[in-house]
């Protein structure tokens, strides 16, 4: 537990890098400027469509997986380039720590960025509109989402040092133009994951104004939660078993 | 036992162990073991002595034969890493952490009682000292091996593993880690260094495994070892102004095997390189010549293992 505690906790110091923090901070605040630049020069758009937009075409598939990608893609992937991964292996403990420990330091860097961008967002929102009641809801499905590809993308920076290239055409081709035009695969899309959560837990004229945006073929909170979970289970399995059984040369 | 590559008491052992890469051989069928002393393991750049410590410590995996760290193979046994410390060639620190958070956090994955005991102690016998509380990003590469050997040390292991230590630190700092390795090694642990100078193994340790080309050349005492490379010449590189005039004399010297001037660069050999490196300056000065630079050559160092490995 205390060897699981301090991979994570260096983990995040790792990821927190000063100049990262700032370019991803003014990145998440983007959604929100967005936001208020719209209410200046479409007003006559109800606040709730532009909040919807910004979440559809801004915030869930872009925003949320570039900056995973980054965060989850250096989580073991730095410590492959440094030489420092030999130092965690040869240790005393067993590989799922490492793997759990590292996925759990990307996931707090990641996540906790996001729902800054779902919290800023939001409260602009509820800034003209009054209303809170999105804060919480898109927070969590900003955290789905960046536990789900954080699965991914950790476990891919460890493989190559084109994980950031790899990811961005995942995002690009797979999500944005294969799910969207075969929807049946929408269930594997990471980003659709996180909108479910959201949707989920929002009241139900969002769900359903949701639909609008793209909001299509999404699952109740309880799948997403569900899928979320198992991901992330798979993603710390497979990367413990790449961890026991791949060379280090 | 007469197998000089064996030891009585093995903590560490290779049985017929080879690992390739595709169609590379980067060791090839080497069985030897180690027991506790200062074990140089010695062998030009390439030869394969950074494949072999991965080995050992399981971070490699051998393509064929064994590998056994206090009776397991490390990569299925993880708890026996609590009894082997690692001190890799290549720079393996974290840059955002202080040398001490390095060793703390060494010491907290090792499982260690009295982390902050454990940590000033490994600091003290390194002579860290006051810059541990500098980033790592900052220190030298001298200093960088000091904190890696610090890190090595916490956790107080049986077998430690250090491919080329010495590397980028100055006389001051490689005569305290010389003599920190021997200590290690007179206190009853296995302590295996990689090298390709000859002059930091002959220093360091009581006994020598050779690798040239990843096959096992020649194992034993050091002085067992060096004579046998007595009749191969050293290469030596000189750089000095009036090189012809400086080649002709230094040819006159009896411990002068031969002279080669290539593109202003003198290339002597020499039977004996300490003698000639008290003679080379007493020459220089007789011919009104000024020496730049006396650098024994690695081509010389590759000949001898060569040689080692014909025999």
């Amino acid at each position: 537990m205390r060897a699981a505690w301090a991979i994570t906790t260096t983990t995040v110091k790792q990821l927190l890098g000063v100049r990262r923090m700032i370019v991803f901070g003014i990145a998440e605040l983007a959604p929100a400027g967005v936001f208020l630049l719209m209410t200046q020069t479409l007003a006559e758009e109800a606040a709730l469509d532009r909040l919807l937009g910004m979440v559809a075409a801004l915030y869930f598939p872009l925003l949320v997986p570039i900056v995973t990608l980054i965060v989850a893609a250096s989580a073991l992937g730095d410590e492959r380039r440094d030489g420092t991964l030999s130092f965690l292996v040869l240790r005393p403990i067993p590989r799922s720590v490492i793997a759990l420990s590292k996925f759990g330091g990307a996931v707090i860097v990641a996540a906790g960025l996001n729902i800054f961008g779902a919290v800023a967002l939001t409260v602009a929102y509820g800034i003209e509109t009054g209303s809170w009641s999105l804060v919480v809801p898109l927070a969590v499905g900003g955290a789905f989402a960046s536990i789900v590809y954080a699965s991914l993308f950790v476990p891919l920076g460890f493989f190559t040092d084109r994980a950031v290239l790899i990811g961005l055409a995942f995002v690009f081709i797979f999500e944005n133009a294969v799910v969207s035009a075969l929807s049946g695969l929408s269930s594997l899309s990471p980003w659709r994951i996180g909108v479910s959560g959201f949707s989920g837990l929002a009241p139900n004229e969002v769900a359903v104004e949701l639909a609008d945006f793209g909001g299509t073929g999404l699952s109740s909170f309880g799948t997403a939660l569900f899928r979320t979970v198992l991901i992330a289970a798979i993603s710390i399995g497979a990367t413990t078993m790449v961890l026991r059984r791949r060379d280090l040369t | 036992m007469n197998d000089p590559a064996l030891v009585e008491s093995p903590t560490v052992e290779l049985d017929d162990a080879s690992k390739w890469f595709g169609q590379k051989v980067a060791v090839s069928n080497v069985t030897c073991s180690f027991g506790p002393g200062v074990t140089g393991l010695l062998g030009p750049n390439g030869a394969g002595k950074t494949t072999m410590l991965r080995m050992l410590t399981g971070l490699i995996r051998p393509s064929q034969g064994s590998v056994r760290v206090l009776g397991v193979w490390p990569r299925t046994s993880p708890s026996v890493y609590a009894d082997v410390g690692l001190v890799p060639e290549e720079a393996a620190v974290y840059p955002s952490l202080t040398a001490r958070e390095f060793v703390r956090y060494a010491a907290t994955l090792a499982g260690v009682t009295d982390v902050d005991e454990a940590t000033a102690r490994a600091i003290d016998t390194v002579a860290l000292g006051e810059p541990a509380d500098r980033k790592l990003s900052g220190y030298s590469k001298g200093m960088r091996q000091r904190a890696k050997v610090a890190a090595a040390l916490v956790s107080d292991p049986q077998i430690l593993l250090l491919d080329e230590p010495l590397n980028g630190t100055d006389p001051v700092q490689r005569l305290h880690l010389i003599n920190l390795f021997q200590r290690l090694g007179t206190e009853g642990r296995t302590v295996i260094v990689s090298s390709h100078i000859l002059d930091e193994v002959d220093r360091m340790s009581d006994r020598v495994i050779a690798i040239v080309d990843g096959r096992l050349a020649a194992a034993g005492d050091v002085a067992a070892i060096r004579e046998a490379m007595t009749d191969i010449p050293y290469r030596v590189r000189i750089e000095a102004d009036s090189e012809r005039v400086l080649a002709a004399r230094l040819l006159e010297e009896a411990l002068v095997h031969g002279v080669s001037v290539d593109d202003g660069i003198l290339h002597v050999e020499t039977g004996d390189l300490a003698a000639l490196g008290r003679r080379v300056p007493a020459v220089a000065r007789e011919v009104d010549a000024r020496v730049t630079s006396f650098q024994p050559e690695d081509a010389s160092l590759e000949s001898v293992f060569r040689y080692l490995v014909r025999r």
